[in-house]
């Protein structure tokens, strides 16, 4: 049996996303674990980890997001290709190799079909972090992202989240590293999932930098593509200060990019609609959209 | 006599954007020395300070690089006037206090009169904050600062004759804020003037970040200690590391969502364009465009049918 579970924050969010993906995805008999979330995230899954993994016939316990969307009807039979190594203990859609940190993305991203929709600007959809996709699935991985994970019986009933990480960010590639330093698997497979969220990646920055930190104390030297550093604390200080300056301007960079692609885009939607023709048809605009709202025919072209 | 020099590794981009704007700003008689690079900028602008040191009559040497394109013709009397103060050393447009390291626009920037004309999405130009003193921000002000922009330099008489660019540091990074550190700890003052440049440049500020990366690292070695600030933050080294780690990798994920913005607007923006030109609105007073794109000359003769 595959069981489903989610973590609920705002219900909303769960009717919108997780609720109806993992009614796409479930099968008759699914067990479905809902809980309202606590205030750690880790506390919230360690909660539904416990209430999931005694039941006897666990094929698998998938870990959704709120905001997370499955989008696929065979993710059941996807789920089972998946864990049929046994020596699998995660199973994600998108993950990643040569992970140094908390920005498991930084690595070389192994990824399917996860899109990234956000609502900013109209709303639209993305391939999920397109930028640092390296491969597809499937493939034996550092780790997966948190906002999907399936885990295997034996997962579920030996791994804990470790509820010591303050924020909860990093909850996922600290489960992740330590099943594979208990000698299992992490693996992606080819899920469909819509993962709705805002265009910021990182959206708490101030905690994020802590998490980063409490992890890399946790973890440090032991982080699989972490990069070899100087011994001496001084010289990678100074390294680090120097690489992080880099990535700075690149954020000034990417603004400028963004100023410079936008800017020709704004000149040429402001002509067209500043245009005197646009604004003597506006009226018949107005009439069409005041047709469209009250669900009258759509005159013909 | 106020000189001017450039060091060259492209004729073309010296002849387009450094040569109009000396040609612009220089006075009858200046002697300019534009000279093909060898090797580091560090060794091209010695090369080129010892040769205006030379100079019997030197006011001051205005060091351009080959991009950049100096737009303000009353140049030379900002520079009289600024050096009127005999501890004044160096002068530029661009400038900032608290400065850490090489990226010293992490700084408080307090005067910025450039143009960065970009030659990407057709070309363009950003306009940094006081381009125009009309818009400027109330911070921004002509004065003493730590370091100055490179881009264009302005050196006094005893900075020529007694300060030189540091060519250990590599081949081009970090070399600006390194010379002001010098002129500052030899007790002379590196002040920004009122005057305005176009750089000519790429979008990218660091094309070469490893490179960069050194610079930074032997900037900080060399001056941590010798001047307050520089290569200095709180903790201990193990924090220092661990925090610049997680500030780098927030920094990178900043930029990621930089650019998933601009996806993000540049679709919508697309969409917004594609939906309009579709519409029948926009089809059915395709003839009005049509007149209005005839030459104005012609317009009467169409008009008269």
């Amino acid at each position: 049996m595959i069981a489903f579970a989610c973590a609920v924050q705002e219900p909303e969010a769960y009717e919108r996303y997780a609720g109806p993906g993992i009614e796409r995805a479930k099968e008759p008999g699914s067990a479905l674990h809902i809980l309202a979330a606590t205030s750690s995230v880790c506390r919230s899954l360690n909660l539904l980890l416990d209430q999931a993994a005694g039941a006897d016939d666990l094929e698998a316990l998938v870990l959704v997001a709120e905001n997370a969307e499955i989008a696929d009807p065979g993710f059941c039979a996807e789920v089972r290709r998946a864990l049929a190594d046994p020596d699998v203990a995660v199973v994600g859609a998108i993950g990643a190799t040569g992970v140094e940190g908390l920005a498991w993305w930084d690595g070389a991203v192994n990824g399917g079909r996860v899109v990234h929709r956000y609502e900013e600007y109209g709303g639209g959809d993305l391939p999920a972090y397109a930028w640092a996709r390296a491969g597809a699935p499937p493939a034996e991985v550092d780790t997966v992202a948190g906002f999907l994970l399936v885990l295997s019986p034996w997962a579920a009933r030996s791994l804990r989240f470790d509820e010591g990480l303050s924020t909860g960010e990093g909850f996922d590639l600290d489960l992740c590293l330590r099943a594979r330093q208990a000698g299992r698997k992490v693996v992606t497979a080819d899920l469909a999932v819509v993962h709705h969220r805002s265009l910021e990646l990182v959206e708490e920055k101030d905690g994020w930098i802590e998490a980063h930190i409490q992890l890399a104390e946790k973890w440090d030297g032991r982080l699989p593509g972490a990069p070899p550093r100087p011994a001496d604390w001084q010289q990678r200080a100074r390294r680090a200060e120097a690489e992080r300056d880099a990535a700075q301007t690149e954020v000034f960079s990417s603004y400028s990019r963004r100023e410079a692609q936008l800017t020709p885009l704004e000149r040429q939607l402001s002509a067209m609609t500043g245009a005197p023709g646009w604004r003597l048809t506006a009226p018949l605009r107005r009439l069409n959209a005041l047709r469209r709202a009250r669900g009258g025919p759509r005159p013909s072209r | 006599m106020i000189a001017f020099a450039a060091s060259i590794t492209r004729p073309d981009v010296y002849a387009a954007c450094a040569e109009p704007g000396i040609r612009l700003a220089a006075e009858p008689g200046a002697t300019v020395l534009g000279l093909p690079a060898v090797g580091s900028i560090a060794r091209s602008y010695n090369a080129l300070l010892e040769r205006a040191a030379r100079l019997d009559d030197l006011e001051a040497l205005v060091l351009v690089h080959q991009d950049a394109e100096i737009v303000s013709a009353e140049l030379c009397s900002t520079i009289r006037a600024t050096l009127a103060d005999p501890d004044v050393g160096l002068i530029g447009c661009a400038g900032a206090i608290g400065v850490r390291s090489i990226a010293w626009w992490d700084g408080s920037v307090t005067l910025s009169s450039f143009i960065n004309r970009y030659p990407e999405h057709g070309g363009g130009d950003l306009h940094a904050f006081s381009w125009d003193w009309g818009d400027a921000p109330p911070y921004a002000r002509t004065g003493e600062v730590e370091t100055l922009d490179g881009f264009v330099l302005v050196c006094s008489p005893w900075v020529v004759h007694n300060v030189r660019f540091d060519e250990e540091l590599g081949s081009f990074h970090g070399y600006d804020l390194d010379f002001c550190l010098q002129v500052r700890e030899a007790g002379r003052k590196v002040v920004t003037a009122d005057f305005r440049a176009i750089h000519h440049r790429p979008l990218e500020m660091l094309p070469d970040p490893e490179e960069w990366i050194d610079a930074h690292v032997r900037v900080a070695e060399k001056w941590h200690g010798r001047m307050p600030g520089i290569g200095h933050a709180d903790g201990t080294w193990r924090e220092r590391a661990l925090r610049a780690e997680a500030e780098r990798d927030a920094a990178r994920a900043a930029a990621h969502s930089t650019d998933l913005d601009t996806e993000a607007r540049t679709a919508m923006l697309e969409h917004a364009i594609a939906e309009t030109r579709d519409s029948i609105s926009w089809r059915i007073t395709a003839p009005l465009r049509l007149f209005r794109r005839v030459a104005p000359a012609e317009r009467p003769r169409i008009r008269a049918r």
